[in-house]
């Protein structure tokens, strides 16, 4: 197994909240990992320390083997260029899919792989027309966003990530935005994903779908990581108060009883 | 009131009257491409947070904002030549004073118009990995331009009707030769009626096309 992704004692503190008070996880690759946690719990924000969405008060990312960042004098300094390549290898899908209103559904997808790898035209459009098919949208190559139903759009706004052919996709909160009846198709594609191998970080609150998808999920609170396992481990078998509770609060959500022997 | 119009003396000073046409129209544009492309570089750095943009270039904005354009061109043609070793000419005086308060108008508009776009877009951007200018060229502008272009125009059409302003200083705009022509004949009444009415027929289809834009706009929602 190779360690695609190290994080490692990772601390994020907005004034004077600590979100995130010293996380460590270590993504190996064509591991699909859920994030669980109560809205407050630090989830998105850890997702979001990942690509330097936010710059992590502390701690230190690790993509590749690569330590991101230069430390010195016990201060890390992090230079732009350098973090946007490392966002060129880590795709983000947004919960409210953030899809480019003024391109079409193929220029979206395209937009990455153009503006910022310099592909030629021949390369943007076969990965367009690849990862737009692979979501299942490429009848709609020539619509535009708002011509889309929400499941759609955020099926388009994964494919625009895959098109960077990233080492590791962050999934936050990709379904909360959409209408009950559409979140299956998104997480139909996610689970695609993740049959192929691809490594995944997903932060959901579908607890079903991280049952069935996630190789191992990490249950977060107060910015800690209270508990993590298997997702039998963590869902079935909980161990920790904070876990139980924030399951019982979950009541529609159907898990397989625990077996009595 | 028994008083008998005679646009004969105006049709005589066609000439003069056309010259000052055509130099009213050169200001103008001249005032607007300037105005517009600065305008966009003091929008960008008034939305900035790197102090050493935001501060100067709100500092102007708020300047230009609020004192009279009359002022201003007053100042640029009577005090900025004895405290700068430039000469200056009406034209040019004229010019800066306009120029300036259409860059700090439309650097308002910009710097709105950018704002406007919702921050998933930059985030968008920002997690394909773009840098800030490229998100700023191929998302944020892209959206906002469209937003912008009504507000644009309301600035083309206030910057039409201030160049009246350039005749205080005997730059020979259309109202300034206006003034001109009804000294020598004695004519105010038809010469100024004539130049409302040439205003009017050039900013009117544009005020028109304006609302039309808008009208579109609200259409498509």
């Amino acid at each position: 197994m190779t360690t695609v992704l190290s994080i490692q004692n990772i601390h994020k503190i907005f004034g004077d909240l600590e979100v995130l008070k010293g996380i460590d996880v270590n993504v190996e690759k064509s591991e699909t990992i859920v994030i669980l946690g109560a809205s407050g719990s630090g989830k998105s924000t850890l997702l979001r320390c990942i690509n330097f969405m936010e710059v992590p008060t502390s701690g230190r990312i690790v993509l590749s083997g690569k330590t991101i960042g230069k430390e010195t004098a016990g201060k890390v300094i992090y230079n732009e260029a350098e973090l946007n390549a490392l966002r060129t290898r880590v795709g983000m899908v947004f919960q409210h899919f953030n899809l480019f209103p003024h391109m079409t559904v193929r220029e979206n997808v395209m937009e990455g792989p153009r503006t910022v790898l310099k592909c030629d035209k021949d390369e943007c459009g076969r990965r367009a027309s690849k990862y737009l098919d692979k979501v299942g949208l490429g009848w709609k190559s020539e619509a535009y966003p708002s011509q889309l139903s929400g499941g759609q759009q955020q099926r388009v706004a994964i494919a625009r990530a895959l098109a960077m052919e990233p080492d590791i996709m962050l999934f936050d909160e990709a379904t909360s935005a959409l209408d009950p009846e559409l979140v299956g198709e998104v997480l139909e594609t996610i689970k695609e994903l993740a049959d192929e191998g691809m490594t995944m970080l997903i932060v959901t609150h579908e607890l079903g779908f991280a049952y069935t998808v996630a190789d191992r999920v990490l249950f977060l609170s107060e910015g800690r990581i209270l508990e993590q396992g298997t997702p039998a481990e963590v869902l079935v078998y909980p161990k920790q108060d904070g876990t139980k509770n924030f399951l019982k609060g979950h009541g529609s959500f159907r898990l397989p009883e625990p077996k009595l022997d | 009131m028994d008083y008998l119009w005679d646009f004969q003396s105006i049709l005589n000073n066609k000439q003069l009257l056309l010259i000052g046409l055509q130099n009213t129209l050169i200001l103008a544009v001249v005032c607007l491409v300037l105005g517009l492309a600065f305008g966009a570089i003091v929008g960008i750095a008034r939305y900035s947070r790197n102090p050493i943009l935001y501060w100067p270039s709100t500092a102007f904005v708020e300047v230009f904002r609020n004192t009279p354009v009359l002022v201003q061109i007053m100042w640029f043609f009577f005090a900025f030549p004895i405290i700068s070793p430039f000469e200056i000419n009406a034209f040019t005086a004229a010019a800066l004073g306009l120029t300036l308060n259409t860059i700090a108008f439309s650097a308002e508009i910009y710097r709105a118009g950018i704002q406007s776009i919702h921050k998933g877009q930059w985030e968008a951007g920002k997690a394909l990995g773009m840098s800030y200018t490229q998100q700023m060229s191929r998302v944020i502008l892209p959206q906002s331009i469209r937003r912008m272009i009504p507000a644009f125009m309301n600035r083309a059409i206030e910057l039409m009707k201030m160049t009246s302003l350039a005749s205080v200083i005997a730059y020979g705009e259309l109202m300034y030769q206006a003034k001109v022509v009804s000294t020598i004949e004695f004519n105010p009444i038809e010469m100024y009626t004539t130049v409302a009415l040439i205003f009017f027929a050039i900013i009117f289809p544009f005020t028109l096309l304006v609302q039309r834009y808008e009208d579109k706009q609200r259409e498509k929602g």
